[in-house]
Formats: C-alpha cells, structure tokens, sequence
C-alpha cells in the first residue's frame, strides 16, 4: 500500500480541509483530483507530516504520518506547486544542496545532481544562476531536486502550471517514465484531467475535504452498455436520421457517431441497419466515460 | 541532446542522520558567503587587529626574556608605569588581558560589520524566493533550519574572532618561550572562545529575528544598522549628558568652597610656592576624589546599558576580568593618581550581569519571533 487515511478531520478554524477521508491507495501512479479547496493540498501536508491532523490515523509507506515525519520526508519527493529557490546558486548546487538537505553526502549529492539534471533536460544549463531559468525550466529543475535522492515516492503538486505545450509534453514524459519505467511512485495533483490521465493509472477525487470517487482510471471509465460510438465510410448524416428513425438517440461530431440504442436493443441493430442501407462500417464499439465525465459526475453528486 | 543518454539511475547510498541535518545548511551558507569579495575583504580587514595583538605578545615575550630585540619598541609601551616594565613577568596576565581587552574590542566592531554583511539575507532571501517549502519538505525541523543559519553566523564570527584569537595566542607563546604563559593566560583563550559563543548566540539570533521580519535583506541591513548605531548613541549621549552634569555640580562646589575662605597673600616667594603647591594639591584631590565618586557613581549608571554593542562589549570585559587587571595597574600608580587612571582606562562599571539580563531579553525576543514568523511559512502554500 502506498498510503492510507483512516477518518482523517483537519480543521483550520471554521473551515474543514478534510472531512473524515479514509482512503487506501495502491503503489504506482495514483492522480489526486479536486477542485479548489478541496482538500488536495492539505493531503499533501498531510502525506508529508508537516501538519498535525485533528483526528484520525494513517500511513505512508508503511510509516506512520503522525510520529515518523522525517523518516517519511527521506523516502519521499517532493515538488511544490508554487515557484521556490534556493537563491543565488547555479543549477547544479541547487540540485546538490537539495540532495544534502535530505542527508547525501556532499560528493554523492553533487555526482547525482549531475546524473538527474541530464536526466531533466537541463544539463546544458546547469551552470546558469537558478533566478535566470524560464518557468518550464524551474519546474524541470524541481522535478530534478524532488528525484534526487532517488525517493520511493514522488509528490508532483501542479507540476505542469503554466507551461507551455512543449514543457508540458516533457514534464509529463518525465513523470510517465518514472512511474512507468522506474519503480517510483507518484502523486500527481492537477486541475488538468488529461494529464492525470496520461501518467496515472490511479485517481483520487476529493471535493470538500471528503473523498468523491477513486479507483484505477481504466475501471471509472466504465463502459456504457447501450451506447456506442460508430464511425462510416460515407457521410454519417443519412445514417443518424436512419438510426433515429429506429428509436435511436444518435449524436454526431464530425464524422464520428455516438448511438445510444433502445433498451433491449444490442449493437446487432446497428450493423443490421447498416446493411440495409449498404453502409460501410468502418468502426463500431461500446462507448466509455472520459475522465473529464468521471470528475464532473463525483463533483455533481457531492 | 548528449552523445549517451544513459536516463535515469537509482541511487543506492545512505543517508545521514537527522543530527547533522543543520550542518547542510551551515556548509552551504558559508560556501556562498565567501564567494561574496565583500566578505573576504572584511574577513581580512578583521585579521589585522589580530596581527596587532601577536605583535605587542610577542613583544611582551621578548620583554619577559630580556632580549635586547625589544628595546627600540619600548616606547611603544610608554603607557606603562616603569615599574611594570622593569618587572613584565609579575603583570603578565594583566598585559594579555589588556591586549586581548583592546583586541577584542575591535573585533566586536568587525563582529557587527560582519554579521552585517551576512546575516540579512539568511532568512529574507528564503522568504523572498519561496524557499521554506524546499526545506520543510525535507527531513527538516525548524530547529534545524535555525541552527543551520545561525551555524553560518557562527562560523563566520568564528573566522573574525576566534580563530585571529588562536593564532595570536599562540605567536604570543612562541615569542614566551615559556610554559608556564599558558598556565597563566590560558583562561583568556577560553574567555575570548566564550565571548564568541555568547556574540554569536546574540548578535546571530537577533539577525535572524530581524531577517525573518522582511523579505528585503535591504531593510534589514538598514534596521541592523539602526540598532547598532542609534543605540551606541544613545547610550554614549546619555551617558556622557549625566557624567557632565555630575562633574559641573561637582567643581561648582569646589569653586564655592575655596572663595568661601579667601587666601591671605603671600608676603614672600616662598609662601607664594607653598600657596601654589596648596592649590595644586587640593585640585589633584578635588580630582581624585571627584574620580572616586564617578568610580562609585558608574557602578549604578544604567545608561550604557541602551548601547546593544556597550552591552556585548561589558559581556566581554567580564569574562576577560579586565577590570581587575586595570586595578593591579593602578596600584603601580602614585596614591593620589589611581582613582582617575582608573576612571579614564576602565570601562562601565555597572554590574556585567544587567547586560547579561538585556541580552538574554533580546535573544529571548528573538526565538519567540523566529518561532512565531518560520511557524507561520511551515506551509506549502
């Protein structure tokens, strides 16, 4: 188990950041979820051991949250959200003086800031002043000094917060190839559904403080058992009024078509319709919620 | 893109424990200090005074062997009383602490000029770039981070005062030529590493304070400067403003004493001499006894104590027991001479223990800001 909550209540005044969570999550790459103020963060600072909770238990890494914070902080990386320096250093003593905060030596730390900074992308900027990388590069930077201690787990808080496509793509390759690739496991906050999904097998949705929905990604995205996206060979139009005409519900977006049949009714009714109007399918399958109808849907329910 | 891309490794060393965590930051502090040129032209400007001491030592050294070396630099110890010179082993241990006294009041100076150059941005800069979360995130306790900055204080103070301290000392021992030097001044050794441990303790924690309270290391510089001049100032102005009016009430007296009873004039130039040898006499002791009483007087005079650098400064004279070595000096002095040598040489006299208490106030002041302002940011967001 990576971590897990049991009726954790955490106040700040009148506000409840998290309302009796209990959750247990599996190692690998897990999404944490939620719109603002949901409680994201201070799981996180929770996860951390840098706040004390109101009530309830739990672990990390099999390690206590409560009475084992630093042994936590060593076996865990992290990387803000918000932009934070060491200052007037270049790149690679930033990375080492992280390493050595944890507790490398100096040699080690500097040899594997080296080694992580290639890793990241920045080995050609390693010398430049930290105060003088563009946005992209800072967060590169931190992924770089959250890895260096090789962690078992990486916390990645809005790693992809204002960046541009490109950066975004890497940061995401990055966090995919060390949660796919490398054995590590990953937290990784975000308001940006796609890129939950395109590094995590694993999502948390939190609203409120309370915990909407979780589970792994491939199963929330349940299949729907009377809807079906189609897509033709010829124009969809003529077909959508056939299928209407049929009692089907048939939505089309360019030249794909999503067909909910009647109850009792399978896919048959589609390439039976299909053949009697000689039209050529060239796909045909179940339909599955997007992570995005997942989210809406725990958020609209809580 | 490099020519082998050899990705990413895992790392399989160990990690340190969590006692020496400070010791990462204090490392990483005084390495980037002393890439700053300011700092190593300040570090070698603080040295000089060192060169100083180990000069007038070894001189002393040379005194206490008879060397013929020494005798054109004898004039350099005219303030002597003959009698100290003639004999330099009895007033050893009063020679050094004066030395060391002298020594280490210049170092105080450079001990502020320093703690100026580096303390200000210790904390402000961390605020200002948003560094607490790199550094609470990681097995850090607050009490590390703190020590840690205060380490880099240390270590710089370290270099200004203690370690010049050492390697004067030593010279001083070497020019002996004499064991039994250390048996007598070894607790001067000590007294300047605690005066060290008590400047960093004070001045480190209340720049800290001060830099926690901003995150433009300007301003604190600039607060820091406040501190130590306006209250120097004002504790001198006080100081010299109460002693002023004491010496005017006093001589206004005296004039009233001596026109109350008219001297009759002298018939002949004998009488005229012994009239004038009267006179001069009765103002020595006007004097002497006017020192005395400003002697007795400044034991309760609190007016320094406004001076935050006087305060670290009696704190210094204490622990060196400077004023006891300027009474043995004094008894080598004519009877009617002592009080005012005493008065124009020693420093405050009031008890070490009310700076003591001011100092332990403001390093108090300081925790409880340090904890209140590092409490607030152990945050993530």
């Amino acid at each position: 188990m990576l971590f897990q909550l049991e009726n954790v209540t955490k106040t700040y005044g009148a506000v409840t950041a998290l309302n009796n969570l209990s959750v247990a999550v599996p190692s690998g790459a897990v999404g944490l979820l939620g719109p603002n103020g949901s409680g994201k963060t201070t799981m996180i600072r929770t996860l951390l051991g840098l706040i004390p909770v109101d009530t309830g238990s739990g672990s990390i890494l099999d390690l206590d949250f409560r009475s084992q914070q630093l042994n936590i902080r060593r076996l865990v990386g992290f990387a803000p959200e918000d932009e934070c320096l060491f200052p007037r250093v270049p790149s690679v003593e930033f990375v080492a003086y992280a390493g050595e905060l944890v507790g490398m030596s100096t040699k080690d730390a500097l040899q594997r800031s080296h080694e992580v900074l290639d890793y990241v992308g920045l080995g050609e900027a390693r010398y430049r002043q930290v105060e003088s990388y563009s946005t992209g590069m800072k967060q590169r930077l931190k992924l770089a000094s959250a890895i260096v201690h090789d962690p078992k787990l990486l916390i990645l808080d809005e790693p992809t917060n204002g960046m541009d496509p490109a950066g975004r793509d890497e940061i995401l390759q990055l966090a995919r190839d060390l949660a796919h690739n490398k054995g590590m496991s990953l937290v990784f906050s975000s308001h940006l559904l796609p890129d939950v999904e395109s590094v995590c097998e694993h999502v948390i949705v939190l609203g409120a403080g309370k915990l909407l929905a979780e589970g792994k990604i491939s199963e929330l995205k349940q299949v729907h058992r009377h809807r079906y996206e189609v897509r033709l060979k010829a124009e969809p139009g003529v077909f959508a009024g056939r299928l209407q005409a049929l009692g089907c519900l048939v939505d089309y977006r360019d030249d794909l078509l999503l067909v909910q049949v009647p109850d009792g009714e399978t896919q048959q009714m589609i390439w039976r319709a299909a053949a009697e109007n000689r039209e050529q399918i060239r796909s045909l399958r179940p339909q599955r919620s997007t992570l995005e109808e997942v989210f809406l849907k725990a958020v609209e329910h809580a | 893109m490099p020519i082998f891309d050899q990705g990413y490794q895992h790392w399989s060393g160990t990690l340190s424990s969590h006692s020496m965590r400070w010791w990462a930051i204090t490392r990483h502090g005084v390495r980037v200090g002393l890439r700053s040129w300011i700092v190593r032209i300040a570090l070698l400007l603080s040295w000089i005074p060192a060169g100083f001491l180990a000069f007038f030592l070894s001189i002393w050294g040379l005194l206490e062997r008879k060397s013929e070396l020494v005798a054109p630099l004898l004039p350099l110890l005219g303030f002597l009383d003959p009698a100290v010179l003639e004999n330099p082993q009895n007033y050893r241990v009063e020679f050094w602490t004066l030395c060391f006294d002298q020594f280490l009041a210049f170092e105080l100076f450079f001990s502020m000029v320093m703690v100026l150059i580096i303390g200000p941005s210790l904390i402000s800069q961390d605020l200002r770039f948003n560094a607490m979360p790199l550094y609470f995130s990681r097995p850090m306790r607050r009490i590390d981070y703190f020590v840690g900055k205060l380490g880099i204080i240390a270590a710089f103070l370290g270099l200004v005062l203690v370690v010049p301290s050492l390697m004067a000392y030593v010279l001083g021992l070497l020019f002996s030529l004499d064991l039994t030097i250390l048996r007598d001044t070894l607790l001067l050794l000590l007294s300047c590493i605690a005066y060290g441990v008590v400047i960093v303790l004070s001045a480190g924690t209340l720049m800290l304070a001060l830099s926690s309270l901003s995150r433009n290391s300007r301003f604190v510089a600039l607060f820091w400067l406040g501190l130590w001049f306006v209250s120097s100032i004002v504790g001198a102005v006080l100081k010299t403003v109460d002693t002023e009016q004491r010496r005017h009430a006093h001589f206004r007296r005296v004039y009233e004493a001596e026109n109350a009873e008219p001297m009759a004039i002298p018939t002949n130039r004998d009488e005229q001499r012994q009239q004038q040898q009267a006179r001069r006499e009765q103002r020595r002791n006007i004097e002497e006894e006017f020192s005395a009483n400003e002697l007795k007087s400044a034991k309760s005079n609190w007016r320094p104590l406004l001076s935050y650098a006087g305060n670290l400064s009696r704190i210094g004279q204490a622990l060196l027991n400077t004023d006891a070595s300027w009474r043995r000096l004094a008894e080598s002095r004519p009877e009617n001479n002592r009080q005012r040598f005493m008065l124009e040489n020693m420093g405050p006299q009031y008890p070490w223990y009310w700076s003591a208490i001011t100092l332990a106030g403001l390093f108090g002041l300081s925790v409880v800001v340090l904890n209140f302002r590092i409490r607030s940011l152990d945050r993530l967001k």
